[in-house]
Order: C-alpha cells, then structure tokens, then sequence
C-alpha cells in the first residue's frame, strides 16, 4: 500500500514525457543544428588543414623558382659578360688586322710611287738629251742660214771643238 | 515545493500540467534559436553562425576535456542538447512565469525535482550503458564498484547513490532557491497590502540584482550538470 502511494506520488508520466521531450530534442537539434554545423567545422578544418599544406608547397615551390631564377640570373650575368669580353677581343683582332693591311698597302703604293717617279726622270733626262743636240742643230743651221746636216757637218763641228781646245 | 498543481492521469500514469507545459515551451525555444542561428551555414560564419558556433565549441571542450577523442564525438550531441536544454530552462523561469489561478503553469523547468532527476536519471543511464558497452559487464561492475579496492564496495555504492541525488537536486535547489527568492521579492514589491514608496525603493534593486544572479547560477548550472555527466560518463567506462 505505501509502494502505490509513493509510486502514484511521483509523476511517472511526467518523467516519462520529459524524457521523450528531451530525446525528440535532441533529434530535432542533430537535423537543425548540430548535424550541420559538426558538418561545416569538418569542412572548415579540412579546408585549414588543406589550405596550409597548400601554402607549404607553394612556399617550397616559390623558394625553388626563386633559387632557380638566381642561378639563371648569375649565368645569364656571366654569359653577358663573356659576351663583351669576346666582343671586344674579336673587334680589337679585326681593327688589328685592318691596320696592318693598311699600313702593308701604303708601303706598296709608296714604293710604286718611287719607282715610276725614277723612271720618268730617267725617260725625262734622255729626252732631254735628245733635244738639246736637235735644237742645237735646229739653232746652228738657223745662223747659218742654211741647211747644215747633222751628220755632213760633224766633222766640222768636231775641228771647231778641237780649235777651242788648242787655244786655250 | 507544496505549490498547487494541476495533475492528470493518462493510461495509469500521472502527468503534471506545469511539467509538461514548461517542458515544451522550454524545448520550443531551443529549437527556435538554434533554427534561427543556423539559418546559412556556410565555412566562413557571419554573426548568427559565430553565436551557435561558439556554443557548440563550448559543449565540445568540456566532453573533450574528459573523454576520449571518439567518445567526445559520440556524446557531443548530447553535450550540447542537454547544455543548450538546461541553460534555457533555467534562464526561462526569470524571465516568464505564468500562472492561472493558483497554478503556476509555466517556470522554469528545471525548478522541479521531477525534471531535473529525469535528467539525472538519463546521464547516469547513458553512462552507466556506456560504462557496460566499453568494459563489459563484469568489468563495468568491477570498475564501478570494487574499485579501487574491493572493501570499498559499501563507499562506491553510496558514491552511486550520491552521484544520482546531487546531480538531480544541485541543479533543481539552486533554480528553484533562485525562482523562488525572485517571486518573494517580486510579491513584496506588489504586495497591495505592504505596498508603499520606501519598500519599492528597496526591493526593485535587490530583484535585479538577484535576478542577474540568477541568471549567472542557471548558466553555472548548466555547464556543471553537463560537466558533472561527462566526468560520470569516464569514470564509469573506467578511464579517470
């Protein structure tokens, strides 16, 4: 009798409907919210996580290229500069060559030079010659009025030479 | 605790206006707020999505903080239901009491004994099962009770006992303590008999006071019946 009391003094059915209330809560709440929003924390600690594995290598990667770039730039720098050096030894071999070519074709012109020049005074000299013993002629048979050969009147022309040499 | 209540009987079991009423409206809020706050979910949170977040990181760390990385997944569920339910259980009483004639239909729920031991009575029986689940139940005996000497059988019974009454009535007396301080100043306030300027000047401060108060204990209240099952939850399944 007092077991029925107490037990009809406690308000099973209320218990029992908190319970179910608080059961259907929580179902209500895992569909609302809690299902989702677990859901998107994962998402968003995946993408974290991802997002920094991601920046890792892309680090990795930028450190490599820039390394790689640095490595290009010092050889393109030595590249240029041998460029220069070749550039310039090349020219300075060319400019060489150019000079003594040059200097090799003076000395034949002024050689050249030299020897025609001896040639015409040679050929000026005999031609002088030459001319000297026709104007005499050409002046002697003018004061003699007449046509003297050079050949009939050698042998006067010799006694008159020989006449100048006695007298003196 | 001798307030009058409004009872039915309903297939041989009793069922309590109040209760029931409370119950609903209290469970009508959490649905309401959390539907609210999850309206757009997205991986980056605006306000609303912060709010809840943060709600929900709460109840995860304190079954985080006890238990074991899969176990934390599998009861954060229920952390955060019965956290979210308690806390606006307690906090609804503050705010809202309706009462028709002599019965007081609507409080907070957690200001019945009634309530708060079903609450008690559903943690120890989710640990007491998860206890059975992870040891067995020879181990789970073992390690409720015979622990960590045999001779100590007598203590850990009680320590059960215990365990049932002051999760159930620690969180019940400091709610209905707090509702009811809060209604005997509230009636002293307006008591048409008592009333007059100087007592007004007095019992105004002294109800906001107490009701932030109350407010703080509720939120207390809460997280320690939720801490409180997650430490009961580890013992039991035998890892302290």
């Amino acid at each position: 009798m007092l077991e029925t009391t107490i037990l009809a003094s406690v308000p099973l059915g209320s218990m029992l409907f908190v319970l179910i209330a608080f059961l259907l809560l929580m179902w209500v709440l895992s569909k609302v919210a809690y299902g989702p929003l677990m859901n998107i924390l994962d998402q968003r600690a995946d993408k974290i996580s991802s997002d920094l594995d991601g920046a890792e290598t892309a680090r990795q990667q930028a450190e490599e290229l820039a390394s790689k770039r640095q490595g290009e730039l010092a050889n393109a720098r030595n590249e240029a500069t041998k460029v220069v050096a070749d550039a310039k030894a090349s020219a300075q071999k060319q400019s060489d060559v150019l000079v003594s070519q040059a200097s090799d074709r003076a000395q034949a012109i002024n050689s050249q030079a030299e020897v025609e020049a001896q040639k015409l005074k040679d050929d000026a000299i005999s031609s002088a010659k030459n001319d000297v013993a026709a104007l005499s002629v050409a002046i002697a048979s003018k004061l003699m009025q007449k046509e003297l050969s050079l050949n009939d009147q050698q042998a006067l022309i010799d006694a008159y030479i020989s006449d100048l040499e006695k007298s003196e | 605790m001798d307030e009058p209540t409004a009872t039915f009987e309903f297939i041989g079991l009793t069922f309590d206006w109040t209760t029931i009423l409370s119950t609903l409206l209290a469970s009508a809020i959490v649905v309401l707020v959390a539907w609210l706050l999850t309206r757009h979910l997205s991986v980056r949170p605006g306000k609303k999505q912060n709010a809840i977040e943060y709600l929900l990181d709460f109840t995860n760390n304190i079954v985080g903080g006890q238990l074991s990385k899969s176990q934390a997944r599998t009861f954060g569920l229920y952390a955060f239901t019965l956290f979210f339910f308690i806390i606006v259980a307690n906090e609804m009483g503050l705010l809202l009491q309706i009462k028709f004639g002599d019965v007081t239909y609507i409080k907070s729920p957690t200001a019945d004994p009634v309530v708060t031991m079903t609450l008690a009575i559903m943690s120890l029986m989710v640990a007491h099962g998860t206890g059975v689940k992870e040891l067995g139940f020879g181990g789970y005996i073992k390690n409720m009770l015979f622990k960590p000497y045999a001779w100590m059988l007598p203590l850990n019974i009680i320590e059960q006992l215990a365990n049932f009454l002051t999760l159930s009535l620690r969180l019940f007396g400091n709610i209905f303590a707090g509702e009811m301080l809060l209604t005997l100043v509230a009636n002293s306030l307006a008591w048409p008999g008592h009333f007059n300027g100087f007592w007004s000047v007095v019992a105004l401060p002294i109800e906001m006071i107490w009701q932030g108060f109350s407010l703080f204990i509720g939120a207390i209240q809460a997280y320690v019946f939720v801490i409180l099952t997650g430490v009961f939850i580890a013992q039991l399944s035998g890892d302290e």
